[in-house]
């Protein structure tokens, strides 16, 4: 009979030890070697692995949603944005990028009355966040209404509103966490590139200090200006977004918001010449105060405050209808 | 640093006089519960007040009156520490369906606060428990119901809960799928030590994992404690006669004791030990040849219904339901098989 092998540290290191261990080549094999301990007929044993960790604190919680809608974007695993709202997401973040480019260009060509054109300015400033055309006619809103469209709607048909309300979450940190990643997404493409276009200039054409002592409350005002329409976007897409099941309707809902009231308006004050209704336009709103606060020409009849007091309430509406859309949501069924 | 309650050990979940209205509706109704570690099954036909249980305990909506503590931990004040100790595995569709299932599994993690890198490693251990370690990368929109249902398990897990509230576990499920989820819910109880509190329509569920129950009916307490001892309430001795059985049906009832028949099965209710013996004594008197004797079980959903419709919605334990009238105890035949029907 063969004397099994022992494998205990005081056993001499040979070949024929290792090749048991390792493939049972022995004829003793059966002694030596690991049996699984699954019944016959069962595909795996199940072990249950306890785990001794400890769970972070809320802000980990909260990072974890930001997270994983920001991230989405570029990365598997994170949530899955679709494959049109990225290439719309590169499209817009290159187009928006065309007065950087030109900047660049005529700075390059030394062509001063070009340069006029496309370099910093109170108007291009201006047109860089709050131009009708192309920006807030095609790329902003569209942004917006593609990436608020399923945020909070997906949940509530998917039932993951399940997975986050019976998780140490509260409400607030849920939507608070979904407005923020929305909200900066679109910041970095609107105010990103606004950093890119004004700090471009400064290279390209080597301004001094006292150009950009000169220019900086403006570019921070068309900051402000950019947030406050980031804000107004994503309050009111959110919004819509929490009143439905779908996608479809809050992306097309909110272009219908923003454009909408916006042509209603203009033929409004096209065949009474009255402008006030341009208060129930959002993009209006936001364009009348950013024209008074950047100081490019008013195009609106009536006060800027007005059109300032109307941005507010328009939110201060969304988030009211976001926060009671949201309370509503169930975990045990939807 | 939240202080926790000092339950009895061995209670997971304790309520006193929990009370939740919506407006004049009465959805729980002065719920004393006690419920002890291990696997616990929830019963209850629609609108019992179940869900608005599960909402309660877990911190989600304000009772309205009494108290209740899970883990130690005030429901109405502790709901974060509730949630962060326990894995809620929901009834209906709670996945996204265009992630990978352990992409899921580790977002789920995270959201209780864990580490990125920790979460994934979790989540690959938790996957290979619940039986899908090969197909954790496939996108759940390719998963059949057991395998959803087995994930969202996975995402319950990921954490080792004290304890794991299903909600329906078996739902939609095929007869493989059912019963590896049952396995798996077995498995944690009784190899990871964890308790178990599982609600279900299918009384076979419950009673293939859990050795306590609680019954709710119309946001009251009906029944709770063991299966064994609440199924004591129903015992009964099923005998299969040859012959003379209309006689020895006479007899028995002129014994006192109570028969059931249907054709020549008869039950007669099992009183005490001496019950055997005054069949055996009737039986010889008539002539009846007893072909068969045994105890008859009866099962879960023949409790629920003997509690549903016999004792009302009042609270009863399994002391109060054995110390009740025989009379209320009585389970009769349909009227097709020679019963009152009820």
């Amino acid at each position: 009979m063969t004397e099994e092998p022992t494998f205990d540290a005081s056993a001499p290191i040979t070949g024929k030890g290792r090749m048991d261990t390792a493939w049972g080549s022995d004829s003793a094999d059966q002694a030596t070697v690991a049996k699984p301990k699954a019944k016959t007929g069962q595909v795996f044993e199940q072990v249950y692995v306890p785990w001794e960790g400890t769970l972070n604190p809320r802000w980990m919680r909260n990072w974890a949603i930001f997270r994983h809608h920001v991230l989405g974007i570029i990365r598997k695993g994170h949530r899955p944005w679709g494959v049109p709202t990225k290439l719309v997401l590169i499209f817009v973040l290159i187009a928006s990028m065309t007065d950087v480019a030109l900047t660049l260009l005529f700075a390059v060509i030394g062509e001063p009355s070009l340069y006029e054109l496309w370099g910093v300015g109170r108007n291009n400033l201006y047109a860089h966040v709050l131009g009708f055309f192309p920006r807030n006619m095609l790329f902003y809103p569209l942004v917006a209404a593609l990436l608020v469209g399923g945020v909070i709607s997906e949940d509530r048909s998917n039932g993951t509103s399940a997975l986050y309300f019976s998780r140490p979450i509260n409400r607030f940190d849920y939507v608070g966490m979904k407005f923020l990643a929305v909200a900066t997404i679109q910041s970095l493409i609107i105010i990103g590139t606004l950093f890119l276009y004004y700090f471009a200039d400064i290279l390209s054409m080597g301004r001094g200090w006292a150009w950009i002592l000169d220019t900086f409350p403006m570019f921070l005002t068309t900051v402000f200006c950019a947030l406050l329409l980031i804000i107004t976007y994503t309050s009111i897409g959110l919004a819509l977004s929490s009143v439905s099941r779908g996608k479809f309707f809050p992306g097309i809902a909110l272009l219908a918001v923003l454009l909408g009231t916006k042509t209603l308006a203009a033929i409004v004050e096209g065949l009474f010449d009255r402008s006030i209704l341009y208060l129930l336009s959002p993009y209006d709103s936001l364009a009348h105060v950013g024209q008074a606060l950047i100081g490019t020409n008013v195009m609106y009849n009536h006060p800027w405050i007005w059109s300032l007091v109307s941005v507010i309430a328009i939110n201060a509406v969304s988030l009211y209808v976001l926060s009671v859309r949201v309370s509503s949501m169930e975990v045990t069924r939807e | 640093m939240y202080s926790a309650k000092t339950m009895s050990k061995d209670l997971i979940i304790e309520t006193n006089a929990l009370t939740k209205s919506y407006g004049p509706h009465v959805a729980l109704d002065q719920l004393n519960l006690e419920v002890q570690r291990g696997a616990t099954g929830l019963l209850g036909p629609n609108g019992a007040g179940k869900s608005t249980f599960f909402k309660t305990i877990l911190g989600l909506i304000q009772a309205t009156s009494g108290e209740g503590y899970v883990l130690g931990h005030d429901i109405r004040t502790e709901g974060l520490e509730i949630r962060s100790k326990i894995g809620y595995m929901p009834e209906y569709d709670a996945l996204d369906d265009d992630m990978d299932a352990i992409h899921q599994v580790r977002y789920s993690g995270e959201l209780l606060g864990m580490n990125p890198v920790v979460a994934m490693s979790r989540a690959h251990t938790a996957m290979e428990y619940v039986g899908l370690g090969e197909l954790r990368y496939r996108p759940i929109s390719s998963f059949s119901t057991g395998m959803k249902q087995a994930t969202k398990l996975a995402c319950a897990i990921i954490h080792d809960p004290e304890l794991i509230i299903a909600d329906e576990p078996s739902n939609g499920l095929d007869a493989d799928s059912r019963q590896a989820m049952l396995d798996t819910l077995s498995n944690m109880v009784n190899t990871g030590n964890r308790s178990v509190l599982m609600a279900s329509h299918l009384m076979d569920d419950v009673e293939r994992v859990c050795e306590n129950i609680v019954l709710l009916h119309k946001g009251k307490l009906a029944a709770q404690g063991r299966i064994e001892d609440l199924k004591a309430i129903d015992r009964e001795i099923e005998i299969h006669v040859w012959g003379m059985a209309n006689e020895l049906e006479q007899a028995l009832g002129k014994d006192g004791l109570e028969v059931r028949r249907e054709g020549r099965m008869m039950r007669i209710r099992h009183d005490d030990e001496k019950t055997t013996h005054r069949i055996l004594k009737c039986a010889a008197d008539t002539g009846a040849q007893i072909r068969r004797m045994h105890e008859y079980e009866a099962s879960l959903e023949d409790l629920f219904i003997v509690i549903m419709e016999r004792f009302g919605y009042g609270v009863k334990s399994s002391e109060d339901l054995l110390a009740s009238p025989a009379e209320a105890r009585k389970v009769d035949a349909p009227e097709s098989m020679g019963g009152s029907g009820a």
